[in-house]
């Protein structure tokens, strides 16, 4: 090679190596900006948030938080209704839907002949996915009118002279209502937790397991002793998502919930949610203040989603880090 | 010693026999769900479905509009929605692997992931809707973006990482830029690992209603005009199961059983996607 | 005893390629090399040895900077080559890394054609047409050996092909953007013997053209390719002299106990 040619190369290379520093520096900069786009995103939602509740927020004060009355017509509105709602239906959606689905994950991890182990898994996955519109439109026309033929009738006349628990069933059976809408949060949530729980329980070493089966447990002490202890954060997170979601779940609910302002004892009453409120509510919304109020709702109900969301997060973190260690 | 060996084998029993139980039960009220939208579904499924467009009041027609809608606001998203996505993972997992911001980047992103999808719609409303004064297929568009990206943020991030450093170290050693690396190595072998995430994107905002209602808001009739209110198939479903006439509920049920079955058939491709690849 | 037969350089030259002084290295707060100082001659191949975690490997992660891919890494001291000091901060290091070739301890094919693993690196820097390219990948791989093997199937994954074929694309890849050095690390570590063999013919003809670095923990191998051998231990080069030296009069107990096999 003769030196001219030598030269051109190198001049080339330079060339080459200057268009290079530039070209990386433009991609890393481009995925950096992408990645703060995902602060600036939550950040943004928090500021619209607030900058849209500020109206109702400064008329109403802390009552907003306190009092029920939701009324258009004179403008005065109170949060506790929908508040109330949101975190009921979600209390009970939480405690039917965590036992039965741990008690799928125990089947499918434990019980499940094994050829039916991994078409049901993901079964129960991609039954995870389904949007929760469909929930809702079941929950309206199919199991609303059951329960209001079935179910309904049964706890009001089983329960009709039993001090208290005749006052959390009582009135006339519309089928919607608190009670409808927290089953349909559970069967909704139901293949979330299940498949949340299977895999951490999938965490747990065979070797530990095969131990325990070892000394002469039964299924249940393991799980009890071994399998559960041992993936407890992990459960605790899962269920944390998955009481997020239920608080936040907007279509499931709003179709069977009956969108009633109006606080009652009885669960098998019509109440409403935040995410059904708004839902319902927002386009129809005339004043401005009515808007704003509705921006409150959400505001809320990001700060409780936020907080449960967080805490979730940390423990599957923690549940990560124990794993990996 | 006998006694106490008989009731920790009834306990056991019993308790398996819950759990059987519990898997029969939940699974019993998910296949009788999918069993309704089936039977309902069907039952209105024919091509005027499919032709049609969504009809007045008592009259029969189809949710072409609302198909096409959809269609339409989904495929704007995912455009806006997945560049930052790939982007802002590809950061995690490439050059910011180590930094400060990937951890509260990863955080932030988790709880975005799980966040309702209602108050993505409220944010959108006070971001674009009330500035421009009216609702809009783009806004709607906007708003499922915002549901696009933690999805594919997490799946990018995953899979790349999942790519060996030796790899990475090989491409660098040959003398490519970073970003060529990741180019041609990185993403080459993260391919059907970024595709899942896009698919199961997809999947996500193809039912999503909530972010749609005060965005997107609905329309009767065909429209293209992103600038203006565009119908979508959720929530065309919305507000015709919410009436009180009989052929826009069962309107409603077959679009939920289009929309069920699109989002099952997504779901089913980028699992044997990722499936495949396990597999080697 | 160790077979020392091909360690008798022929025609090498004595001009020094690399120059390392007074090299300190750092994982974060943890010192893994010290005070490193040694000369490479130019057109021959030096064996880095030594017990692991001794540093063999940091070295010759230096030598092209790969360490900057992680973060708490880094490096002081000067390593010259060519007399330009690489640890530079306006050293460019992609530019230094067409210079430095290095190939891993286990084979890392690009996911894409045998083809396009070679052609990836050269298309980089140089403009070449569909025929040069043609040229050159194939030169690359006669080079590593590996032509009459895959010739047929050039369009195929590189990872349908073998362990150690997969290597000497690696090796073939690295050759092909015509480096002036090459660092092995430990390259015939995951191999079979017949494999490994034949990599060690292949460093033995790549020898006259390229100034070659290699790990390894075999001592053997060390012995049967290299001219001149650094014992290290501990972060510290203990001892660095012609490989036959090295391997029978040692001056250093150390590096007697280590090759002799009493410890490491």
């Amino acid at each position: 090679m003769t030196l001219a040619i030598a030269e051109r190369v190198d001049n080339r290379r330079e060339k080459v190596v200057r268009h290079f520093a530039l070209t990386d520096t433009i991609f890393h900069w481009a995925c950096r900006l992408a990645a703060i786009a995902v602060l600036v995103i939550l950040g943004g939602v928090f500021v619209s948030l607030v900058s849209g509740s500020w109206e109702a927020l400064a008329k109403f004060g802390p009552a907003f938080l306190t009092t029920a009355r939701w009324s258009p017509v004179t403008e005065t509105f109170g949060a506790l209704a929908p508040i109330y709602g949101t975190l009921v239906t979600a209390a009970i959606a939480i405690v039917i839907a965590v036992p039965v689905g741990i008690g799928i994950a125990v089947f499918l991890t434990e019980l499940c002949p094994r050829p039916l182990r991994r078409p049901i898994g993901i079964a129960v996955e991609l039954l995870a996915g389904i949007p929760s519109i469909i929930y809702g439109i079941w929950g309206l026309f199919v199991f609303a009118p059951f329960l209001q033929r079935t179910l309904q009738p049964f706890l009001i006349d089983i329960f009709a002279n039993v001090p208290v628990l005749s006052d959390l069933f009582a009135g006339p059976a519309y089928g919607i209502g608190i009670l409808t809408s927290s089953l349909i949060l559970a069967i909704m949530i139901l293949p979330f937790i299940a498949s949340i729980t299977k895999d951490v329980f999938d965490t747990v070493p065979g070797v530990v397991k095969e131990s325990a089966y070892g000394i002469g447990c039964t299924t249940w002490e393991v799980v009890r002793r071994i399998v559960i202890p041992h993936t407890r954060v992990g459960i605790m997170g899962g269920v944390m998502l998955a009481l997020g979601r239920a608080l936040g779940e907007t279509m499931a609910v709003t179709f069977v919930i009956g969108n009633s302002h109006r606080l009652s004892a009885s669960i098998i009453a019509p109440g409403t949610t935040i995410s059904a409120t708004i839902a319902n509510e927002f386009t129809e919304a005339d004043a401005d203040v009515y808007v704003s109020s509705l921006m409150s709702l959400g505001l809320i109900l990001f700060f409780i989603t936020f907080i449960i969301l967080a805490a979730a997060r940390y423990m599957l973190l923690r549940m990560g880090r124990q794993a990996g260690a | 010693m006998t006694t106490i060996y008989a009731r920790r084998k009834a306990t056991n029993a019993m308790m398996m026999g819950l759990c059987v139980g519990a898997a029969a039960v939940g699974l019993a009220w998910l296949a009788l769900i999918l069993g309704a939208l089936l039977y309902k579904g069907l039952a209105g499924l024919n091509l005027a479905v499919f032709t049609e467009m969504t009809p007045p009041p008592g009259s029969a027609g189809g949710l072409l509009n609302a198909i096409y809608g959809s269609v339409i606001v989904s495929v704007i998203a995912m455009l806006i929605g997945t560049p930052i996505g790939i982007l802002a993972g590809t950061y995690m997992a490439e050059y910011g692997r180590f930094s400060k911001l990937t951890m509260i980047v990863r955080f932030i992103n988790d709880i975005l992931l799980s966040a309702p999808s209602i108050i993505i719609g409220l944010f959108v409303y006070e971001l674009i809707v009330r500035p421009m004064g009216h609702f809009s297929g783009l806004a709607g568009s906007v708003a499922l973006a915002i549901l696009v990206i933690p999805v594919v943020v997490r799946t990018t991030e995953d899979m790349l990482s999942l790519v060996p450093n030796a790899l990475r170290e090989a491409g660098t050693a040959i003398g490519a830029p970073r970003w060529i690396v990741i180019r041609s190595v990185g993403y080459r072998a993260a391919m059907s690992g970024i595709v899942t995430g896009v698919l199961l994107a997809v999947a996500r905002i193809s039912g999503e209603t909530a972010p749609l209602l005060f965005t997107a808001l609905n329309n009767q009739f065909w429209s293209s005009n992103l600038n203006a209110p565009i119908a979508s198939l959720p929530v065309t479903i919305f507000q015709f199961a919410l009436s009180p006439y009989q052929e826009w509920q069962q309107l409603a049920w077959t679009g939920a059983l289009i929309i069920t079955l699109t989002v099952l058939t997504l779901s089913i491709i980028a699992r044997s996607l990722t499936g495949r690849k396990e597999g080697h | 005893m160790v077979s020392l037969e091909k360690v008798a350089p022929q025609n090498v030259s004595d001009r020094s390629k690399i120059e390392i002084k007074n090299l300190n290295f750092y994982y974060g707060e943890t010192k893994a090399l010290k005070n490193i100082s040694m000369v490479l001659p130019e057109r021959s191949v030096t064996a880095f040895i030594g017990p692991s975690g001794c540093g063999k490997s940091t070295l010759l992660r230096v030598l092209n900077r790969i360490y900057e891919l992680y973060p708490k890494q880094r490096a002081d001291g000067e390593v010259l080559v060519d007399g330009k000091n690489i640890l530079d901060r306006d050293q460019d290091l992609n530019l230094l890394r067409t210079k430095v070739g290095m190939v891993f301890q286990k084979p890392t094919p690009f996911p894409m054609s045998i083809y396009e693993n070679i052609a990836f690196g050269v298309r980089l820097y140089e403009q070449v047409s569909k025929s040069e390219m043609d040229e050159r990948v194939e030169a690359a791989l006669r080079r590593a050996a590996l032509w009459n093997e895959v010739k047929d199937k050039l369009h195929s994954g590189g990872t349908s092909l073998s362990g150690g074929q997969q290597q000497r694309l690696c090796i073939a890849r690295t050759v092909a953007v015509k480096p002036e050095i090459i660092l092995l690390d430990e390259p015939a570590s995951a191999l079979d013997p017949l494999s490994t063999a034949k990599i060690e013919e292949l460093i033995d003809e790549l020898r006259a053209e390229y100034t070659i670095v290699i790990v390894t923990h075999n001592m053997q191998q060390a012995a049967r390719v290299s001219r001149q051998t650094a014992f290290m231990y501990l972060g510290e080069l203990v001892e660095f002299d012609e490989t036959a030296k090295i391997f029978t009069s040692p001056r250093e107990k150390r590096t007697q106990d280590y090759v002799t096999g009493r410890f490491g």
